[in-house]
């Protein structure tokens, strides 16, 4: 067995010249670097060495002698050779330089042996690992034996994860001498376990995860909550497909998304479902693989508790709106019939002072009625009554109703386009909110004396509604923030010009949900038109969304 | 002279309602703090009009409404409800349970008059 062995190639220059007196197993001599060449360098591995590590100078020994021991070390030599397979080893001088490799590591490491002996031997490592290195020249130095993980990386520049032991080396004179290190090869193992890891981490989700095949539309793999949601065990699950799990709890929603994915070469969706009567978030990607072939990631977020949460904000939000309807009643009330005369006539400055305090109530119940109707869009609540309506006339009310504000704010306005009926499929409240928004904001930011333009323009599609006025315009750095909330917070002028800070982002989602567009235009100096563009009948989507929402609320 | 019946918790403002619709000298006012004591105030009283505030303590307008249309001679008096929950869905679903019409609050006390005579007049087309 022992001449069989293949031959050592690093240790064909080594001749063994000198055993110390302590036994086989702890002295040996190698023979290539500079160093161990020496005069009679006898170099001793430290007390401390474990296992494998100390098993190799044996074994290089053993080398040497087996033509006349062989019998003898037998079975030593059987285990030198899986040591030799087993462990990738090198020997590095007192420069840390290699002066020895085996083909183990060779094999591990992409190099050849011309290419390691006489370098560095931080070329075996992976850059990232530096401080490493010194950690273990540092320990050596004292004498010590050095085991860990360390990073190496193969030539073509990927890790290699090893578990090392790593045995200083002294020579007669009690002088450093260099190391010597058996790896054993770990990246496989670490892989297994980083794999082990992610899979008990996903275990941990309270999400649910499905994994399943795209093309048989097998489960190949469901998370702990999601088989538990299930009640299937891992041979359940995988011996089901998706239609199977449809026909048992209707997942028709999940279906049609992972099959729409697939055909129309999409990445991902996300959409609210229903499963097992449980609320949730799914969000699907799709994973292509090789020639149409990929995987469906289909993540489940339960969002009963989120529902629930929300449901208890938005009664907070109503009762407290509500709660200050109540002596907001009082108030504007008692104001009301002041300055109507009906409990005597009142100074001139006592009447200006209470029109300031009347109008600011009148401000305070805008407030809450934009924080009603922000919580209701919030939660896709907003209710919507379609009917079908001509727009123009509803324009041209619309006017009229807000001709108070006009004469206060010194305006007029100029109607275009509303001769003419304009009949279309809309909720005439919301675009009665949404164009006495905009009428309102245009008042206020026009130079008294000047004319707003109102123009409904028609189309086969649909209609594009505009208010034109002659203010100052929206400066640069404010027109992204236009329609978010609260957008005109740095405003001084808006407390003084009655505005709540929430009109333009209410606009914006009634426009979105009636399936328009919103948007405006603005010259600095010269004016802004604010547009708002809808489809004559309502999409189909538009409404729907709004009704599943609520369904689902 | 309108002969109404205000069912209203809160002090504040069944006075300034009182104000309001004393102006015009066209009603008779008659006023309850709760459901419950305008059900007492029926048995031997018939207004022309009900004005009921929604949210009271105990009853509700709408439940106070319920029981006094079990009289046969108050199953048609105009009611006129008034919400601070001035909800596009919920004056819709007053406004189907048959009262003739819904005023939200806060109300203006100039018109409050003039909007329950319209609800009068509507009730009776």
């Amino acid at each position: 067995m022992g001449e069989e062995m293949p031959p050592y190639n690093y240790m064909s220059k080594a001749p063994l010249v000198a055993l110390s007196g302590c036994g086989l197993a702890l002295a040996w001599y190698a023979g290539t670097s500079a160093v161990l060449t020496g005069a009679a360098a006898s170099v001793v591995p430290a007390v401390g060495a474990v296992s494998i590590a100390s098993l190799v100078p044996t074994y290089l020994m053993h080398q040497r002698c087996n033509r006349v021991i062989e019998t003898k070390l037998l079975s030593m030599s059987q285990r030198l050779d899986a040591l030799n397979q087993h462990a990738c080893i090198n020997i590095v001088n007192a420069d840390n330089e290699l002066t020895e490799v085996n083909d183990s590591l060779l094999e591990l490491t992409g190099y050849s042996r011309e290419e390691l002996i006489g370098q560095q031997v931080r070329v075996l490592y992976d850059a990232s690992v530096k401080s490493l290195t010194d950690k273990v020249r540092s320990c050596l130095r004292r004498g010590e034996t050095w085991q860990g993980e360390t990073r190496l990386q193969h030539k073509d520049g990927h890790s290699v994860f090893t578990q090392a032991t790593i045995m200083p080396l002294f020579d007669e004179a009690g002088e450093w001498a260099g190391s010597i290190s058996a790896r054993t090869d770990v990246t496989e193992t670490n892989a297994l376990m980083s794999e082990r890891h992610t899979a008990e981490t996903l275990n941990e989700l309270r999400d649910d995860i499905w994994i399943v095949d795209s093309e048989t539309e097998k489960f190949s793999y469901m998370n702990r909550s999601a088989k538990g949601r299930l009640c299937l065990s891992d041979a359940d699950y995988k011996a089901k497909d998706l239609s199977d799990l449809n026909r048992e709890t209707e997942i028709e929603k999940i279906l049609s998304a992972c099959r729409a994915l697939r055909d129309n070469g999409e990445s991902s969706t996300e959409f609210k479902a229903t499963l097992l009567g449980v609320p949730m978030d799914v969000s699907v990607k799709f994973l292509p693989g090789a020639a149409g072939t990929g995987r469906y990631l289909i993540l489940f977020n339960d969002i009963s508790e989120h529902l629930e949460q929300e449901k208890r904000k938005s009664a907070f939000i109503s009762t407290v709106s509500h709660e200050l309807r109540s002596p907001l009643t009082s108030i504007k009330g008692a104001m009301g019939l002041l300055l109507s005369g009906s409990a005597g006539a009142l100074p001139d400055k006592a009447s200006a002072l209470l029109e300031i305090a009347h109008r600011n109530a009148d401000r305070l119940i805008l407030i809450i009625n934009d924080i009603l109707d922000l919580d209701k869009i919030s939660n896709g609540q907003m209710d919507f009554d379609i009917q079908t309506v001509d727009l123009a006339a509803l324009v041209k009310e619309t006017d009229t109703a807000n001709a108070m504000l006009q004469q206060r704010f010194g305006v007029q306005t100029v109607l275009e386009g509303v001769d003419a009926p304009v009949m279309m499929q809309t909720d005439p409240n919301r675009i009665i909110q949404v164009l006495t928004n905009l009428l309102s904001n245009a008042y206020k930011f026009s130079t008294p004396g000047s004319s707003i333009t109102l123009r409904v323009l028609d189309d086969e599609e649909g209609v594009r509604i505009e208010v034109g006025d002659k203010g100052q315009g929206i400066p640069a750095d404010e027109q992204h923030k236009i329609f978010d909330r609260f957008a005109d917070m740095t405003n001084s002028d808006r407390a003084s010009k009655g505005g709540t800070g929430l009109g333009l982002n209410i606009c914006r989602a009634i426009v979105e949900s009636l399936g328009g567009t919103i948007g405006f235009e603005t010259n600095v100096g010269i004016g802004t038109t604010f547009y708002f563009n809808l489809p004559k009948t309502l999409p189909e989507t538009a409404h729907a969304d709004d009704e599943s929402a609520k369904q689902s609320a | 002279m309108i002969k109404l019946l205000h069912v209203e918790d809160d002090a504040d403002i069944r006075e300034i309602a009182e104000m309001a619709l004393g102006l015009s000298g066209e009603f008779e006012i008659v006023q309850c703090i709760s459901g419950e004591a305008a059900l007492a105030q029926i048995e031997n009283y018939t207004p022309d009009v009900l004005l009921l505030d929604m949210m009271m303590p105990g009853m509700t307008g709408r439940q106070t409404l319920e029981k006094m249309r079990e009289k046969p001679h108050f199953a048609t008096i105009p009611a006129i409800f008034m919400t601070a929950r001035a909800q596009h869905a919920e004056i819709e679903e007053l406004l189907a349970t048959g009262a003739a019409e819904v005023i939200s609050k806060p109300f203006d006390p100039m018109t409050l008059g003039d909007q329950i005579k319209d609800a009068i007049k509507k009730h009776a087309e």
